[in-house]
């Protein structure tokens, strides 16, 4: 525990070399906030809905501040995997579920991190219409917050679920784009989940997608009431462990018949 | 007529190299299809919640969409050597190795590489053309269905031009630059609806610098009879070659560039 403790310390510190490449992100990220923002103003404009626009505004921002949460994977890893080079992890005195977990928590933390704060600080800060609106009320902001945390937990068991399939079928390309293009549809990414039809919503939001992003930012505009927020804190809670387990007992049958590449 | 046949000659050589791997090579095209079928369920949601976008009906939202899909991923099947494999050729010094060959660099970066599992996302953008024109009713004729093929062959060009950024950046940065990303990608996302639902500034960028509604926009709506700017008729046939424009002074840009290159590689 203690180990993986500081394997999560120096990835951390390991992201933030990368703020060269966090700047371009986040004029992309702006880039493409401006542009959906935009898109969903002129829908709007044609056929008001229910649910106020503000709110599908606040969703495009913290979707795109969050991205690098989303769709990061560990490419040392796969690395590993592809070239065998992983036999060196095999031989370290460590849980492998816990260094894995702890490497992909890091990246995706700070690299989140590093791109979040200046965006929302960026969104909040343009005229009203077009920029981030303000938390539905202080308690909504903490269960928000808190909500993320657990998102970004159950996003590491997912990722290291996916690893431990690269592992099985070794070319991952085909398998990833699939998983990758799921997350970017039942994640609200490509579309907030909101404006899906309302009769899918209540399917989809069940789903772990739905728990990464979507959970925090809905109890972040108040489209969770405040009451709801312990159900909806002890769902995300549940599937994070759940996959945990899951992505555990697969790493473990992964170990025991394990086919090493490369020579 | 020599550089096509080479150009031709070695696209055959690596679609051969590529089918070597048949799983593979079906599973990721699979897995682009399902990509592109993605991004059309968005729009098919968005039309299903709020009917149309300005003065664009269901039908005119699938064609323009389907218009963009097809011009993208032609561009990235065919181009793949400039929007994809440029700046890891020039971080590893592999582009010393063309300029001692008697050939353009450009024909050279084009002919290493192609992309043949984008042709899964080109038939998404196909079917999403033909759905896009029997719900827009449009009434075929041979000059609309030339201003077709002149807009995606143009567009072809337009988006090599604006990879040709990315490019001409890398040469000087050897890293590759993310920030170009934005006029590409971006591109791509914003006008897959007509440009005119943006505001002011996008539009701008999106018709003078990066001119992808002059070289889409103008001639689809024409062809769906509902012109963009109210622009006269025969202006449809003039606007594409917007495109070309762009991509010669990228490669007079590209060509400068290439006299400040230094190897990175050993």
């Amino acid at each position: 525990m203690r180990a993986c403790l500081s394997v999560f310390r120096l990835r951390l510190r390991l992201e933030t070399q990368y703020r060269g490449a966090a700047l371009g992100g986040i004029v992309c990220q702006i880039f493409f906030g401006l542009i959906l923002s935009a898109l969903y103003r002129a829908l709007y404009f044609g056929k008001p809905q229910v649910r106020p626009l503000a709110h599908v505004i606040t969703y495009v921002w913290l979707q795109q501040a969050f991205f690098r949460m989303l769709l990061s994977s560990d490419g040392d890893l796969m690395d590993k995997i592809r070239t065998g080079g992983i036999a060196y992890d095999l031989c370290r005195p460590l849980p492998l579920y816990g260094f894995y977990y702890a490497r992909i928590m890091a990246q995706k933390l700070m690299g989140s991190l590093l791109r979040a704060v200046p965006m929302i600080i960026f969104a909040a800060l343009l005229p009203g219409g077009w920029g981030m609106g303000a938390p539905a009320s202080l308690p909504a902001l903490l269960a928000a917050a808190a909500a993320l945390v657990l998102g970004l937990s159950c996003v590491c068991a997912m990722e290291n679920i996916t690893m431990a399939f690269t592992m099985r079928t070794l070319d991952p390309r085909g398998i990833q784009a699939m998983l990758n293009l799921l997350m970017t549809i039942l994640s609200g990414n490509l579309l907030p989940l909101t404006l899906f039809p309302d009769s899918w919503q209540r399917m989809i939001t069940l789903l772990p997608y739905a728990q990464l992003l979507d959970a925090p930012i809905r109890l972040y505009t108040g489209e969770y009431a405040l009451g709801q927020a312990p159900q909806v804190l002890l769902l995300q809670a549940g599937w994070t462990a759940a996959l945990i387990a899951a992505g555990c007992w697969l790493w473990k049958r992964n170990q025991k018949r394990l086919v090493l590449q490369g020579g | 007529m020599d550089t096509l046949r080479i150009y031709l000659r070695s696209m055959g050589i690596l679609i051969k190299g590529q089918l070597q791997y048949p799983v593979s090579f079906f599973l990721q095209t699979l897995a682009q299809l399902i990509m592109e079928g993605g991004e059309l369920l968005a729009v098919i949601l968005l039309v299903d919640r709020f009917d149309h976008l300005n003065q664009w009906g269901p039908g005119d939202l699938y064609f323009f969409f389907g218009l963009m899909s097809v011009t993208f991923y032609l561009t990235e099947c065919f181009g793949r050597g400039i929007t994809g494999n440029f700046p890891s050729m020039v971080r590893s010094g592999q582009l010393d190795t063309l300029l001692v060959r008697p050939r353009g660099i450009l024909t050279q970066v084009l002919c290493s590489a192609v992309d043949p599992r984008r042709v899964a996302c080109m038939a998404v953008g196909t079917v999403s053309l033909i759905i896009g024109s029997r719900m827009a009713e449009i009434s075929w004729s041979a000059s609309k269905a030339l201003l077709l093929a002149e807009s995606v062959f143009c567009g072809f060009f337009l988006i090599l031009g604006l990879f040709l950024i990315e490019g001409i950046l890398c040469i000087h940065s050897v890293k590759s630059v993310e920030i170009a990303n934005a006029l590409t990608y971006g591109g791509r996302s914003a006008c897959q609806y007509p440009v005119d639902v943006f505001p002011r500034p996008l539009r701008t960028l999106f018709t003078v610098v990066a001119p992808f509604a002059l070289v889409m926009h103008v001639p689809a709506s024409h062809i769906l009879g509902k012109p963009i700017f109210g622009w006269p008729g025969w202006t449809a046939f003039v606007s594409p070659l917007a495109g070309f424009v762009l991509f010669f002074v990228m490669t007079a840009l590209f060509a400068r560039a290439m006299r400040f290159y230094r190897s990175a590689g050993s």
